[in-house]
Formats: C-alpha cells, sequence, structure tokens
C-alpha cells in the first residue's frame, strides 16, 4: 500500500466492491446463519453450536468427508504425475508436439456436468461391452459399486483437469535457462540425473501452483460428482460439496447445511494455505 | 411424479453452475438455462366488476395448454383478466411462492403438493367445500384436504397411477395372463415363466429395476407397503413420530423379486434406462412405473405405447388387485382477499374442471386423468392413464402416503438405504433400522 493516491483506490473500487458483495458479505452472513434456525427466508432464534454438535453424529457428513479426502489425495498425485509427464512430453523435441498440446488440454474446455454424463456412458455402456466382447469381469458393473465409483470420479478428474496442469508446468519448464541443461549435459548428467537435480528443483514454484490448484479443485467438486454417480451407488460417492447441498435443498435445512460448509470452508482453507506456505518453503530462486 | 424429480434436477443443475462460478474455478463454466418460467402478475385495476386472477403453480409441463384454457376463459368472461405464473416444480416452485406471499404480492389462485407445503400455507387456503367442484371430486379424492369440520382446502389437479407395467407381447408369447396375476405367488410364478424363456422371448432379463432412483423404491414401491400402516392417509405419515414397516417382509420379497430378475448392474439403472431403453426397446418384459411414462413410450414407439403396454398392480396380501394411485397437485385459493376475487378463482376452478369446454382441454390437452365426475362418457388420452382411471373409478386404490414423509427422507435416508441393501452393504434388518432411525431423525 505504497501508493496512497486517489486513482490508485478509483481503480481497485470496482473490485473491492464486488468481492465483498459476492465473496467476503456471504461468507460471514453464512458464519452468522449458521448459529441460528434459519430456514433460507427467515429465522428466529440463535440456538448457538446445536448444528456443530449434531455434525459430529452425522455419519454421512463424516463418510463423504474421508470419501472426499481419499479422493483429494489420489487426484492431486495422479494429476501431478500426469500433468507433469505430458508437460515434459509436450516440450520435448517431437514433432507433433503442439498439436499434442491442444488435445491434452481440450477436456478441460468441456463442462464438468457433460463431462460426468458422457463418462457415464463410457463407463456404464462402453465399459460393460468391452467387458462382453473381451470377457473381462472387471470392466463390467462399473458405478454399481462404491470403488468402481471411487476410480471412475478419479479418472475422470484427472482426464480433465490434466492437461491444465500441463499448461502451468510447461510454462515452468520453459522458463529453465538452457544453458544449465546444456552444461548438464557436457558433464554428462543422465537423463535423471538432469531431472532430479535441475529441473525439479527448479519448477518447484510450478509444484506450489499446481498443488494449490489441484487440491482446492479436488476437494471441492461437485458437478461431475453429480453428473457422474450422484452419490450413488446408497451415497457412498457422495463429496462433501454434495452432501452440503443435498442436506440444504433436498433436506431443506439450510441452516444445518450452512454449518456443514463453514467446517468444510475451514478445513480447505487449512489445508490449502498450509500447502502453499510448506511449498513456498522448498522453492528456489535462480 | 417422474416430473418432480426432473425439475429437482435442473434446480441443482443450476445451482452446480451457480457454485462453479462461485468458486472462480479454473473449469468453464456450462451454460444451462433456467427451467422456470416466470412472469409478473400485473394489476390491471379495473373498475366496476372487473376481477383479475393471479395463478401461481407449479406444475410448468402444461403451462403452454393452461394459458390456452385462460384465454378461452377470458373471451367468455371479458370481465376477468388471467395472470399465469408457471413455475418449475418442487422446492423451487415453493420457495418462489413463499417469497411472493412475503412480499405481498400473493397470487390468488396457487397449487400446493403435499402436507408439508399445506401446512406452511394453511393460513392463506380459502374453504372451496361450497364449490361445484368439491361436489364432483370422486370418491376419497378429498379425504386429506377435508378438515373436521368438513371445510375443504384445496382442489386435486388430477390422477396419477403407477403399477407394473407390462408388454403384452412378451406375456402373450410366454402364454401368460396378465388379467390372472392377482398374487404374488402368480406374480413370482409368472416371472419364473419368462425368466426360464428368456432367448425364446429374444428379451434380457423379466424386469428392470432403477437401482439408482431412490424415488422407484423408496417412494413407489415402499409405499404399497407402507399405506395400511397409516390407514393410507398421507397427513398421518406427516405427523407420525415414527415407522414400523409392519409388512417389511413382504416388501424384501417384492423388492428380491424385482432385483434378483432385473437386468444388471441394478444400481446404476436409471430412469431413462429402465423405460426408454429396456422397456420401450421390448428387452424386458415388466417396469414399475406410472402412466407419466406414456409420453415417453409413445415417443420412442407410437404403435407399441397405443396397443402393446398394460398395467397391474403391485400385488399385496389381502389387498390384491389394487392400484396406487394420488394425487401430484392441489390447487388453494387465496383467502387474504376480497369476496369478489374469490368466488372468481372458485367460479374459474369449477367452469376448468365442469363445463364442457374445460373438461374437453382436461383430458385432451392437459392429458390429465381426471379426479372428478362426469367424465364417464369421454375417451381417456391414453391406455395407462384409462387404467389408472378405471381404478379409480372402482374405489380399488391404495393412497399414497408418500408425500406425508419427512423431508428429504427418500433422498438421503431411504433410498441410499435400499441401495445399500441392493448393494450388501446392509441387511435386510439394518436396512430397517437404519430407515426408521432416519425417520426418526428428520422428524
Amino acid at each position: 500500500m505504497r501508493n496512497k493516491e486517489l486513482s490508485f483506490w478509483l481503480f481497485i473500487t470496482p473490485v473491492v466492491l464486488s468481492l465483498s458483495l459476492v465473496v467476503i458479505l456471504p461468507v460471514f452472513l453464512g458464519f452468522f446463519y449458521s448459529f441460528t434456525d434459519w430456514n433460507g427466508l427467515t429465522f428466529n432464534q440463535f440456538i448457538g453450536f446445536t448444528h456443530y454438535r449434531r455434525l459430529l453424529d452425522d455419519n454421512q457428513f463424516r463418510q463423504s468427508l474421508w470419501f472426499t479426502f481419499r479422493f483429494a489425495f489420489v487426484s492431486i498425485i495422479v494429476l501431478n504425475v500426469i500433468g507433469l509427464s505430458l508437460a515434459m512430453l509436450v516440450t520435448s523435441q517431437l514433432k507433433s508436439r503442439n498439436i499434442l498440446r491442444t488435445i491434452f488440454f481440450m477436456p478441460n474446455l468441456i463442462g464438468g456436468l457433460i463431462l460426468g454424463f458422457i463418462w457415464q456412458f463410457i463407463f456404464i455402456r462402453v465399459f460393460s461391452a468391452l467387458g462382453d466382447f473381451t470377457g473381462i469381469q472387471g470392466l463390467m458393473g462399473w458405478l454399481s459399486t462404491p470403488a468402481t465409483g471411487f476410480w471412475g470420479l478419479v479418472i475422470l478428474t484427472v482426464w480433465q483437469q490434466a492437461g491444465y496442469i500441463m499448461i502451468i508446468y510447461i510454462a515452468y519448464l520453459q522458463g529453465i535457462p538452457k544453458s544449465l541443461i546444456e552444461s548438464a549435459n557436457i558433464d554428462g548428467a543422465s537423463p535423471f540425473q538432469k531431472f532430479k537435480y535441475i529441473i525439479f528443483p527448479l519448477i518447484a514454484p510450478g509444484f506450489t501452483v499446481s498443488m494449490f490448484l489441484t487440491l482446492s479443485s479436488s476437494f471441492k467438486i461437485y458437478d461431475q460428482n453429480l453428473s457422474l454417480t450422484g452419490g450413488g451407488p446408497y451415497n457412498s460417492t457422495q463429496m462433501v460439496a454434495m452432501n452440503i447441498v443435498d442436506t440444504a435443498f433436498s433436506s431443506n435445512q439450510m441452516a444445518y447445511g450452512q454449518s456443514k460448509a463453514v467446517i468444510f470452508f475451514i478445513i480447505v482453507a487449512t489445508f490449502s494455505l498450509s500447502q502453499v506456505y510448506y511449498s513456498k518453503k522448498r522453492e528456489v530462486d535462480l | 411424479m417422474s416430473t418432480r424429480h426432473y425439475f429437482y434436477k435442473g434446480i441443482v443443475l443450476l445451482s452446480a453452475a451457480g457454485l462453479l462460478a462461485a468458486c472462480g474455478n479454473e473449469g468453464d463454466i456450462p451454460g444451462t438455462d433456467g427451467g422456470t418460467d416466470t412472469g409478473t402478475d400485473n394489476d390491471n385495476g379495473g373498475n366496476g366488476d372487473d376481477v383479475s386472477l393471479a395463478i401461481m403453480q407449479g406444475k410448468v409441463e402444461f403451462n403452454a395448454q393452461f394459458n390456452e384454457l385462460a384465454e378461452m376463459y377470458m373471451d367468455e368472461n371479458p370481465n376477468v383478466s388471467i395472470e399465469i405464473t408457471s413455475v418449475g416444480g418442487g422446492t423451487d416452485y415453493f420457495t418462489q411462492l413463499t417469497t411472493r406471499f412475503g412480499a405481498g404480492d400473493e397470487p390468488d389462485i396457487f397449487s400446493v403438493a403435499g402436507p408439508n407445503e399445506m401446512e406452511q400455507m394453511a393460513d392463506y387456503m380459502a374453504d372451496l367445500s361450497d364449490t361445484d367442484a368439491a361436489g364432483a371430486a370422486l370418491d376419497g379424492m378429498l379425504d386429506t384436504v377435508t378438515d373436521d369440520d368438513g371445510s375443504i382446502s384445496a382442489l386435486p389437479y388430477n390422477i396419477e397411477g403407477y403399477g407394473f407395467i407390462y408388454n403384452r407381447e412378451i406375456f402373450e408369447e410366454a402364454g401368460i395372463d396378465p388379467e390372472a396375476i392377482s398374487t404374488y405367488e402368480d406374480l413370482e410364478e409368472a416371472v419364473q415363466t419368462i425368466d426360464s424363456q428368456l432367448d425364446e422371448l429374444d428379451i434380457q432379463a423379466v424386469f428392470a429395476l432403477p437401482g439408482a432412483e431412490g424415488w422407484v423404491m423408496g417412494d413407489h414401491l415402499a409405499n404399497v407397503f407402507l399405506a395400511h400402516e397409516f390407514n393410507e392417509d398421507v397427513n398421518e405419515a406427516y405427523n407420525a413420530e415414527t415407522l414400523e414397516f409392519e409388512r417389511g417382509d413382504e416388501f424384501q420379497r417384492m423388492l428380491d423379486l424385482q432385483a434378483d430378475y432385473s437386468m444388471e448392474p441394478v444400481l446404476s439403472l436409471d430412469y431413462s434406462q429402465q423405460v426408454e431403453e429396456y422397456f420401450s426397446l421390448g428387452q424386458v418384459a415388466i417396469i414399475q412405473q406410472g402412466n407419466w411414462v406414456y409420453p415417453t413410450l409413445e415417443q420412442m414407439d407410437p404403435e407399441f405405447a397405443e396397443n402393446g403396454v398394460g398395467m397391474m398392480p403391485i400385488p399385496l396380501d389381502g389387498h390384491e388387485g389394487q392400484l396406487p394411485v394420488g394425487i401430484p397437485n392441489y390447487w388453494a385459493v387465496n383467502d387474504n382477499n376480497d369476496d369478489a376475487t374469490v368466488q372468481a378463482a372458485k367460479d374459474f376452478l369449477d367452469w376448468m374442471y365442469l363445463s364442457d369446454e374445460g373438461k374437453e382441454f382436461v383430458i385432451n390437452e392437459f392429458n390429465f386423468i381426471p379426479a372428478y365426475e362426469g367424465y364417464e362418457d369421454m375417451e381417456i388420452g391414453d391406455p395407462l392413464s384409462q387404467v389408472v382411471y378405471d381404478y379409480s373409478q372402482s374405489g380399488e386404490t391404495i393412497g399414497w402416503i408418500f408425500n406425508g414423509y419427512p423431508t428429504g427422507y427418500t433422498n438421503n435416508e431411504f433410498g441410499p438405504n435400499l441401495q445399500a441393501y441392493l448393494g450388501g452393504e446392509m441387511t435386510w434388518d439394518e436396512m430397517i433400522d437404519n430407515s426408521i432411525a432416519g425417520w426418526e431423525s428428520l422428524q
């Protein structure tokens, strides 16, 4: 805030105003409502921590949280590994690298809902047709068990987002000075050594960014979840976002759903911020 | 009922788009258009005997036809002007209705569905017992809206009913007379007969049980076995602190029968697969659905829909031959109004259901199964609706009580429990215990 000129404040006013109206104010209102018996229109009284105490016994919410954690853990790893691999591939000397970049990025341009329905078709119809044809039992009955629902969601998310993560890594890979690689070549470093001692440390800021993006997006996934499995079978693949929406809008327990959202907000914020903090410490400057 | 679920999905999709936008995600926002059709009611503020009626209702599928009907009425009665607002069903409609009441912009006629909504609107619902339509309502159609003092708070839109819809041709080829099936044992035998000749009949399975749809099992199938526990009274279910599953064994038997002889995998099978893919293309012999599937069947194969399908009741010991028939929506007239407007609203409802032009429209344009007398000589729109109408005429019905479930019960408790049972995650007893506990916690 070194610049205190009028123009500075004028320029940021629209952003500050809209941000407070659509983000900051609703967050505080949300906190507030979670302590009341709000029904979406009016509230009659403050009920303190009643909703939060009830949360402790809510098996479905706990199960959704656990499912979301597992999902986030697996998809963050798979997404970053695949994103980085794709980035290495398309920054190599391949002739088709430009067209590959476009192809890998393309799934990201399709909305999550539509992707969910497309993959639902693939998992249910195409997989079972392939299973019929080849006799592989593992391809039958996808999305009808919790395990296949889980992996179905992971595959869908990775397929959709890997291209985006790839773009981030490409930016950092291209930022590595050619001279460093060249001197490593002269010193006779193997490809693995080059990756471990030069490339990897230099793209650490890319990790920070990608980890942050994949972490927060994996936690908050809703539309893919809704259209692919709808939480089924028996709500075993219901993630937290969906659990909150169901509580608020289908069971009509607005304030209770709001208290779930508050807890969820705290969890996601804690994870994201601590991840950024620790990743930042590992970054090296040139 | 199926429509309610489509609109519910629509609402959720909309919220999904909103959520995504709010998160400022890297993903792009899918372009979803609202399924609602709202308008503001403008008061013409006429003079003399002029009346303006603002109607707000939650069945958006027949909005166009309903508006046409209103035009006809206005042509006949130049002093009346009608403004219709139709909002896509479920939560969305009711929220908008209460908002309008809260804002003082109250509609003169509005729709309500189920005891929960009626209780919330009770103060605004005028007594309709003096209307001709109330007098003409079929037996039992007003039971749930009649108070102890004889006042009637709402009038039914129409009737819907469900059961086992079967493929006539397959039954014929298998040598089974669907009319002769009345008990569970009859049904089981027929199912086994069909199952033993799947190849000859060139079908894939007897049933298509949509395990992904909690409402098909939790609302519709369960209703058959729970209705008598609440004396077929939706209000009794609405007020019940708990439920017993007195006929749980029969319920299990019927669910197992459908699941055992169903297309696999049951748990990811959904409504559209059940109706469009498997049944209308002749891959299964029986589905458990209601008369609302008719337009879908007709779209897929008009010939088959017209002549090839029938509906039979879901057998219940001691109540064989009774079809679950109910009323998804009711009309209510706003009491917080001057007498002239209330009377004009009543006149309009009477005209809609009892005048010759109105009846014609109700049957042929709305495709309603009427809940009123005076339609005996008219041709009901389609064979499935005809079956439902016949049962409701003869009184061989089972009342709908699932509208009295606690809010969200099927979606969040009962449906998932049934799915867990089908998936082998829960035993039947655990399913029962969890569903009872779920009811008590939501009630």
